[in-house]
């Protein structure tokens, strides 16, 4: 089906819209998704879900409204919200929603094989257990899901832009006496996610955990996994690097434009059209077509995340960085595929902390970015082997500063959200046992 | 329907209306509107759940289908779910002293507008404010023919300055949220202490990390129950194995001085007139006098692990219904604040909340305090930033010696497989032996 004849009512809107404002753009998705979750190694819960939603963003002599339902037959009710939300916003330079451009059609986070069935997601359970069996820890919990949504950007300026995405995402908690491991994957694609090894590495990281020594309070060398770098590079660094937040003066690299900001051999980038990967798009969430963004090149900090709203009011230009949560909110700065990269390096070869995960990277300041964390499946690593299991400790820094004294990257990447990450090694830690 | 054990349908209807102020500049205020349903059906084995936007109730033929639609799908699990009797009933919600809805929006982009700009000060370089109204139309059914209907409003407000001077950026930070009605007048108070504590934080030391004594605030001390015992004791953890509590009910693992409670029915901020699967809500004793009494449980968990009532089952819209908190404290004791202050003796005083989380199978919890200072010859002395404290449930509780006399809530909001729900956390002042402090300071 042609997309206008699906979404007629939405030409309808923007038509009504344009009697009252400058400007109107609206954001539809519609997904359904099927879940399956475990107690233990049995499946006690199955669920469908059908998701839908309508966002509508009004612009009148640069006030900006907007509003949200799901259930897009009440649109002219979320039209006059919107409307009315409008009239009470400070009004900013506003230069318009982007025109139409010529973008391809072709959907770069969808796989055309993956089918939202029950039984699909039956298989994935079964592989996970496989791999899970070959570890004694016994299996807790968890969950596998398979959904797929369309999305539709349409404009008065003209655009008509839809995208399709699929995913596949899958999780497993295990424990062992009083050791518990967890590991997950996610993706657009049935090809890149590997059900066994993340049941392996679950019932792995619980079984290997148990019975841990202490750690003496002290500086360490530590090797923070993806999953560890992550949790603290998104909680702080990330947002550091939006727009919104460094004009607002919110922002530890507000001041930094064109300095040096982390250890001259990382670079940090945005790249919205990196194949298979699972942020992948061809427009941003206002119509903005994606490009490449250098934040961080080779330690120097070169520009910073925009969106339309913060492009005009500080005269700038959009990123193409605009993001929605979902449906109901504001399109905002975020990023697409957000990437660390720089000189790779074998980076446990000298004896190191390794830490896969932490408890509590949420509650790091993010304005001055002091942090400190609980470790969770910590490890003495001797030539890459995971050698002494560490039962308690926690790790305590600042994670900007922690970029300044980066000792290596390793070879291999990994996805977490939309991050994709090395392992990092940083010497000189500060870490405290019990 | 021929085989059908069980069913029950939650639908929720609702407004959520917001303001955003930021550095004087109203970025967006307006309201939105939601339509959700859940409907949960056991045929032979486990669960087969429907989640439904834009939900039209239906009966006869057209809910049938949706019935049948669920048993199919709940024809691909395996483990068999057995529901526990629980009583029904509902609690009245309480009236709003002045309903958001009365107020017009302009008046509440004011209003908030007069907080925000109280944490104007000229080290300040950012003041933001939010206001949030969330109204909930919440209808209920099952399959023996309980039906409840309710109306809930929560509303509220952050503020948030942000200080700069000599490299260093800090912030502060101040909530209220409330089931009691419109909260935003004469509320500038809060703006100005979230930009005295931003600027005095440019000023205070790192905390140094080692063992102490530490003194929590109620607020600290309530979000220390609710890592370090709440979920831990939440019956479907116990049931697959994933808490440290389990198995463990009649261990001592507090002095006699320490009992903690969860009661969804008191009128603080977790409130809920009858629970997600239609239970009358009742209080639980998590804790008794330092010994591990009750699990909180929904119909599965209390069938399955026993120890505790069901009635303690919460849900987003549309989502289905998990074992949670809502009002969660440690009972009052009998000393001072001054006697606390005065044993403590030397150590630190931790004030605020930025949260905090748990590992409930390993038994280990971690949560960070907003600020701090430390204590000096039973008094308090030099500012501390960034400190956080972590422990471990079945040990950490013993080293509560000595708690307040004077109990206080804060509301908040907790996430667990990925839902969000209303909660408050509260605690008199408390004094904790052998805490393990978290801080970037060195000698």
């Amino acid at each position: 089906m042609r997309w206008w004849v699906a979404v007629a009512w939405i030409d309808q809107l923007i038509h009504e819209a344009e009697k009252t404002v400058d400007e109107v753009e609206v954001f539809y998705v519609n997904g359904i998704s099927v879940s399956a979750e475990l107690k233990q190694k049995k499946v006690n819960l199955a669920t469908t879900s059908k998701d839908c939603g309508l966002g509508i963003r009004t612009i009148h002599q640069g006030k900006i409204g907007s509003s949200a339902t799901n259930d897009p037959e009440q649109w002219r009710i979320c039209l006059d919200a919107a409307i009315a939300s409008g009239k009470l916003a400070t009004p900013q330079e506003w230069r318009g929603l982007p025109a139409p451009q010529s973008l391809s059609r072709t959907p770069l986070s969808f796989d055309k094989s993956l089918e939202v069935e029950p039984a699909g997601v039956i298989d994935l359970i079964e592989k996970m257990l496989t791999g899970a069996a070959e570890h004694p820890a016994e299996v807790t919990s968890g969950a596998a899901s398979l959904s797929t949504a369309t999305v539709t950007l349409a404009n008065s300026q003209g655009v008509r832009y839809t995208d399709q995405h699929t995913g596949v995402s899958l999780s497993l908690e295990a424990i062992h006496n009083q050791s518990t491991g967890y590991e997950f994957d996610h993706s657009s694609f049935m090809e890149k996610v590997d059900p066994e090894s993340v049941g392996e590495r679950a019932t792995f990281f619980a079984t290997e955990s148990d019975n841990g020594k202490e750690i003496a309070t002290g500086e360490h060398d530590i090797l923070l996994s993806p999953l560890a770098y992550a949790e603290l590079l998104g909680n702080v660094f990330v947002p550091a690097l939006s727009g919104r937040n460094v004009h607002a003066g919110r922002s530890r690299l507000g001041q930094s434009l064109g300095g040096p900001v982390t250890d001259s051999q990382l670079t940090m980038y945005d790249d919205p059209l990196l194949a298979k990967a699972n942020g992948s798009v061809r427009w941003d969430a206002e119509g903005t077509p994606t490009r490449r963004v250098d934040f961080i090149r080779e330690g120097i900090l070169e520009t910073f995340a925009y969106d339309l709203k913060t492009a005009y009011r500080f005269d700038k230009k959009s990123t193409g960085n605009a993001i929605r949560g979902g449906f109901g909110g504001l399109p905002a700065i975020g990023h697409h595929n957000f990437v660390v990269d720089g000189k790779r390096s074998r980076v446990a070869d000298d004896r190191v902390v390794y830490i896969h995960n932490v408890v509590g990277a949420h509650t790091a300041n993010p304005t001055s970015g002091e942090f400190s964390v609980e470790l969770s499946n910590a490890f003495w690593m001797e030539d890459g082997q995971f050698e002494i299991p560490l039962r308690s400790a926690m790790l305590s820094g600042n994670v900007f500063d922690m970029h300044k004294s980066i000792s290596g990257l390793s070879k291999e990447s990994r996805a977490i959200g939309s991050l994709v990450l090395p392992s990092i090694r940083i010497n000189k830690q500060r870490i405290i046992g019990k | 329907m021929q085989g059908v054990r069980y069913y029950d349908l939650r639908h929720v209807t609702g407004q959520v209306t917001h303001i955003d102020i930021d550095n004087s500049v109203v970025e967006s205020a307006g309201s939105s509107f939601f339509n959700k349903a859940v409907i949960r059906v056991l045929h032979k084995t486990g669960w087969g759940v429907l989640q439904i936007d834009n939900y039209t109730p239906c009966h006869g033929r057209k809910f049938d289908a949706l019935i049948r639609s669920a048993c199919r799908l709940a024809g691909i699990t395996q483990g068999k779910v057995i529901l526990g009797d629980a009583p029904r009933g509902i609690l009245g919600v309480p009236p709003l002293t002045e309903d958001p809805r009365s107020v017009d929006i302009e008046e509440k982009s004011a209003l908030l507008s007069g907080i925000e700009q109280a944490a104007v000060h000229p080290s300040v370089v950012n003041t933001r404010a939010n206001y949030i109204e969330k109204i909930e139309n919440v209808q209920f059914t099952d399959s023996s023919g309980n039906e409840y209907a309710y109306e809930m409003c929560r509303s509220g407000f952050n503020v948030l300055a942000v200080a700069s001077g000599n490299g260093n950026i800090q912030m502060g930070y101040e909530r209220e949220h409330s089931i009691h009605g419109f909260n935003l007048r004469h509320q500038q108070a809060l703006g100005k202490k979230a930009a005295g504590i931003a600027v005095a934080l440019l000023e205070a030391k790192a905390a140094k990390g080692g063992k102490m004594r530490a003194v929590l605030d109620p607020e600290l001390a309530g979000v220390f129950a609710h890592e370090a015992v709440g979920h831990a004791s939440e019956g479907d953890l116990v049931q697959e194995g994933s808490s440290v509590l389990k198995g463990k009910t009649g261990l001592k693992i507090g002095n006699e001085n320490l009992t903690i409670i969860d009661d969804p029915g008191i009128h603080e901020f977790g409130f809920d007139p009858i629970d997600a699967e239609g239970v009358a809500v009742r209080r639980t004793e998590i804790i008794k006098k330092g010994i591990i009494n009750s699990y909180l449980h929904n119909r599965e968990t209390l069938s399955s692990v026993g120890h505790g009532i069901a009635g303690h089952a919460r849900a987003m819209p549309g989502e289905p219904p998990l074992v949670r908190m809502s009002n969660t404290f440690i009972e009052e004791g009998d000393a001072t604040e001054h006697e606390i202050f005065e044993e403590c003796r030397y150590g630190i005083f931790l004030k605020g909340s930025r949260g905090g989380q748990v590992d409930p199978g390993r038994g280990i919890f971690q949560f960070n305090a907003e600020y701090g200072y430390l204590i000096e010859d039973g008094e308090c002395t030099d500012m501390v930033k960034d400190v956080s404290l972590s422990g471990e449930i079945l040990t950490t509780l013993h080293g509560i010696v000595l708690c307040g006399d004077k109990r206080i809530m804060s509301p908040g909001y907790c996430g667990k497989g990925g839902q969000s729900v209303p909660v408050s956390d509260g605690a008199p002042h408390i004094l904790l032996d052998d805490a393990v402090v978290g801080g970037s300071g060195v000698d």
